[in-house]
């Protein structure tokens, strides 16, 4: 056996066999990795904001949009923009805090 | 959007597959959100995402901008912060009191600590339109 098939046996096949086996773990392995939440890690993402129907609350008004639409909550969880966020929160304010009641909660 | 920009906004990803949810754990909210929604006859509203300082009052602004504050009820989670605040209008409130809301906290608290957003939103809402009852 020459030098040039010991070599290819001893380190190419190994090497064939790693990249087979590693490669797609490694790229489908870090994509689902960034979706799964887990306490404690941080984890970046587009904040969302759900309603059932936001178009069959309020026909007529713009109003129906702002809360609907992601928009709003978009901005308020951008440090950058956190400023303009709480302004148009503020011009939101319809009941006056304190009225309002639920819970807090942390884990 | 421009009308040129109309195909192309088409193609491209919705913003919401951004967040922290997939697709399948989006359709279980949203069938959570309406079932809550029809059977209580409030307004119940989820949002997802980093609250400024201090978080109370951030998200009592949100729930502001709903369209009819008093019967609204909003859950607000942030999972960076670890963070859930869950803010029930003045007319909410008679239906869903207090201590009512904090059991329901507690238990999609204890979903978040191990992992399961979408299982806590899903089942805080659960509880809370069992806890105001039907309209």
């Amino acid at each position: 056996m020459s030098v040039l098939e010991t070599v290819g046996i001893f380190v190419g096949i190994p090497l064939l066999i790693i990249a087979v086996i590693g490669g797609p773990a490694y790229v489908s392995g870090g994509r689902a990795q960034s979706k799964r939440y887990r306490p404690g890690r941080p984890f970046t993402f587009t904040p969302v904001w759900f309603l059932s129907a936001p178009e069959r609350l309020h026909p007529d008004g713009a109003r129906a949009l702002t809360a609907g639409e992601q928009r709003p909550a978009l901005a308020a969880g951008e440090p950058s923009q956190g400023a303009a966020s709480q302004e148009t929160a503020r011009q939101g304010v319809a009941t006056p805090l304190g009225a309002t009641g639920g819970a807090s909660d942390r884990w | 959007m421009t009308v040129g920009d109309q195909p192309r906004s088409l193609t491209t990803r919705p913003e919401v597959l951004d967040g922290p949810f997939t697709t399948r754990q989006l359709l279980r909210i949203d069938e959570a959100l309406r079932l809550a929604d029809s059977t209580t006859g409030l307004t119940f509203s989820v949002y997802v995402g980093d609250l400024d300082e201090p978080v109370r009052q951030h998200a009592e602004k949100l729930h502001a901008q709903l369209p009819d504050p008093s019967r609204s009820v909003l859950v607000a989670v942030s999972p960076n912060q670890r963070l859930l605040e869950i803010v029930t209008g003045a007319e909410a409130r008679k239906r869903i009191p207090d201590r009512d809301a904090k059991l329901a906290a507690l238990s999609m608290v204890a979903a978040f600590s191990g992992g399961d957003l979408a299982g806590g939103i899903v089942s805080g809402l659960d509880q809370l339109a069992s806890h105001a009852g039907r309209s």
